[in-house]
């Protein structure tokens, strides 16, 4: 006595799709090819200055603050250091990056969130206009600045991002900026 | 050692807390040796020009805050007044609460003086260093 079990597709009368093996093989391999977990990937937190996207490694950026923490002024100080803020038992300096990163000053009063930057063994708050997104992003997709990048921005950008064909994404250099800032560029 | 941590966590220190323009500011009060209504020394300085480029809105001082000359060789006892204003009060402030400048403003700030902050009544509050205040220029006493 034989038993005949039903074959996948029977049970609702629609044929099943039929796939060569070479082309089952082929899907299989393209997979593999997208889900490659032995590629390094690093992770980015991708913000808008000026309405241009750059991003800060996620290695660096310890928390992202909300646009209504306290920041207070501090007399004496440049025009891009926008204060101190005080969190938990600690004052962490707010700059913006927009003179050293040859940015006009945003328009208007409406402030963005503050990245909690540390790098060189500073910590200090920038301010940012537009959180985007924390993504991790595979090595490979990261590119070295190309030649006819602007003056202004070499120096702080390891590495560029293509979005898509139209934007492209300046990985911003912590230590550099903050190497910078403390020479009285910015 | 419980004693020596106890005491560290009670730490006070005494500060003179005085304006300098609209900031509240703040001097050790072992530095500050009297107060007048009105200079007295032959060197003076208005705190507001020492700390920060005030631009066209500079604060007259109203009370003269009188300390030793740190420039001046350790066994001169000279001395000059700074210029403030506002209430002067003397506070007793947690020295847990005194917080450093931040690292990165260190190297960007007008005044050297200029070495820590705290607050006090929910109002930020400049730390002074008194020994790298001194009055830059010889000047008369304000009338």
């Amino acid at each position: 006595m034989t038993a005949e079990f039903p074959r996948d597709g029977e049970a609702n009368d629609q044929p099943p799709a039929t796939q060569t093996l070479g082309e089952a093989l082929a899907a299989h391999g393209d997979a593999e090819a997208v889900v490659d977990i032995d590629e390094p990937t690093q992770q980015l937190v991708l913000f808008r200055l000026n309405d241009q996207p750059f991003a800060l490694p996620g290695s660096a950026v310890s928390e992202i603050l909300s646009s209504d923490q306290p920041v207070y002024y501090v007399p004496g100080l440049p025009a891009s250091t926008e204060g101190v803020l005080h969190l938990r038992g600690k004052i962490e300096s707010v700059i913006s990056l927009h003179q050293l990163l040859g940015l006009p000053a945003p328009e208007g009063n409406q402030k963005g969130m503050i990245l909690l930057v540390s790098a060189a063994g500073i910590t200090s708050g920038v301010r940012i206009e537009q959180l985007d997104d924390v993504s991790e992003v595979t090595q490979s997709m990261l590119q070295a600045p190309p030649e006819t990048l602007s003056g202004t921005l070499r120096p702080y950008v390891s590495a560029l991002w293509q979005i898509d064909e139209q934007e492209a994404l300046a990985l911003l250099d912590p230590e550099a900026l903050f190497d910078a800032y403390q020479q009285g560029l910015g | 050692m419980p004693l020596h941590r106890g005491h560290h966590e009670q730490a006070q220190v005494a500060l003179v807390l005085f304006c300098v323009g609209p900031y509240r500011t703040a001097l050790e009060a072992r530095h500050v040796l009297a107060m007048t209504d009105h200079p007295t020394a032959l060197r003076t300085a208005n705190a507001q020009t020492l700390l920060y480029e005030g631009g066209d809105h500079e604060t007259p001082p109203n009370r003269w805050l009188t300390l030793r000359d740190a420039q001046a060789a350790s066994d001169n006892n000279s001395t000059w007044q700074l210029g403030v204003s506002g209430d002067i009060t003397l506070q007793q402030l947690p020295a847990n609460t005194l917080y450093p400048l931040p690292k990165l403003l260190l190297s960007r700030r007008f005044s050297t003086a200029l070495c820590g902050l705290t607050f006090h009544q929910q109002q930020l509050v400049l730390l002074l260093d008194a020994r790298k205040l001194h009055p830059s220029l010889s000047q008369a006493p304000c009338s």
